[in-house]
């Protein structure tokens, strides 16, 4: 299990932790997440479906990710560094 | 004593794997099979070339050798042979995308957008040349396969969704192919500065992201780079005529393109 740090966003703190079996995500759940007002609306939606795309990336089978081009920052947030540290 | 990518008893392959933070990015490595010492003596080469790469390339570098051949301090002949072949590689790319793919930006020559993958690819051949059986090499999201990980399976990568963080779009295969590159330019690149050659000022383009499939990281790299600047309709039917080049468009409208010999790379 893995537990990424706490991102500050525009509609408060984000926390993600990842659950790996045999080098494959089986689960993502956010840890922590804006409530209140209209962030709650959009992390309502926004979450479940981070879960559910983050597990269909498990379930892929992958070695790598190719995306627009992260920052050294970004990366710690990114799937491949969560391929990375599954080290499978 | 057999092949061990292909070894019938299915024997997994032994794993090396390691992140490098550079260019302002982090450079995933995941390497299988060849001889322990062999290959961690070439992982060490392949990270200490993509620092001296950044040295050399650095555009934010006052003292680099493209900062100091820009001010016209040092002469190609003086810069270490790699910046000819890049700069050949440019004008090569420049030629090929009919200008979308630049690598002058505000007057100055900045090869940036080509140099991440040139490099990526280059470290992924150098950990091969060492005996390695499967190299992937991640380049900040550009990806550069080699050989196969395993006995019994393909290199396969996802691509990102860039309209659903964490999500994937699609996943490539390598079956098949010994040597695959995936490259995805998008809203939010970095490093690639990417103007309309008609005009001159930034491109206005209708899509995402673009991710080009070929067997090198370089071009696929710059491909993706070009079409994007170019928008889905003429980057497309571009990417269509591009020999050994697939490729995945998704635009601002959720719609997603794709060349036509792109289904058999997706799996």
């Amino acid at each position: 299990m893995l537990t990424g740090s706490a991102v500050q966003t525009d509609y408060g703190p984000v926390q993600v932790r990842i659950t790996v079996n045999g080098g494959k995500i089986t689960q993502a759940e956010a840890l922590q997440q804006p409530s209140g007002g209209r962030s709650t609306q959009i992390s309502g939606t926004a979450i479940p479906q981070l879960n559910q795309n983050a597990v269909a990336a498990g379930s892929a089978d992958i070695d790598a990710v190719s995306g627009a081009t992260y920052t050294s920052g970004g990366y710690k947030e990114s799937l491949q560094s969560a391929l990375d540290q599954a080290g499978g | 004593m057999a092949d061990p990518g292909t070894d019938p008893a299915g024997i997994p392959l032994s794993q090396l794997r390691h992140a490098e933070e550079a260019m302002g990015t982090v450079f995933s490595f995941d390497i299988r099979g060849g001889e322990p010492t062999a290959v961690k003596a070439a992982l060490e080469e392949a990270v200490a070339g993509l620092h001296t790469v950044d040295e050399v390339f650095s555009t934010y570098r006052e003292d680099s050798q493209i900062s100091r051949l820009d001010r016209g301090e040092v002469t190609i002949e003086e810069c270490d042979p790699e910046v000819a072949e890049v700069l050949e590689l440019c004008a090569e790319a420049e030629r090929l995308s009919e200008g979308w793919f630049s690598a002058t930006y505000e007057g100055r020559f900045d090869p940036t957008g080509l140099v991440k993958g040139w490099a990526t690819e280059r470290a992924a051949l150098r950990l091969v040349e060492a005996g390695a059986v499967g190299v992937s090499v991640n380049g900040g999201g550009d990806v550069q396969l080699c050989g196969v990980p395993g006995p019994d399976r393909p290199w396969r990568v996802g691509v990102a969704d860039p309209l659903r963080p964490g999500g994937l779009a699609a996943v490539v295969t390598a079956a098949g192919a010994d040597r695959l590159a995936v490259a995805t330019s998008g809203t939010a690149e970095r490093g690639a500065h990417i103007v309309d050659p008609r005009t001159g000022k930034s491109a206005v383009t209708d899509l995402v992201s673009v991710t080009a499939v070929g067997p090198h990281l370089t071009w696929a790299d710059c491909w993706a780079t070009a079409a994007f600047a170019m928008g889905s309709r003429e980057g497309l039917a571009w990417l269509e005529s591009l020999p050994d080049t697939e490729a995945l468009l998704i635009t601002a409208g959720d719609e997603v393109r794709c060349t036509g010999g792109l289904a058999s790379r997706l799996g």
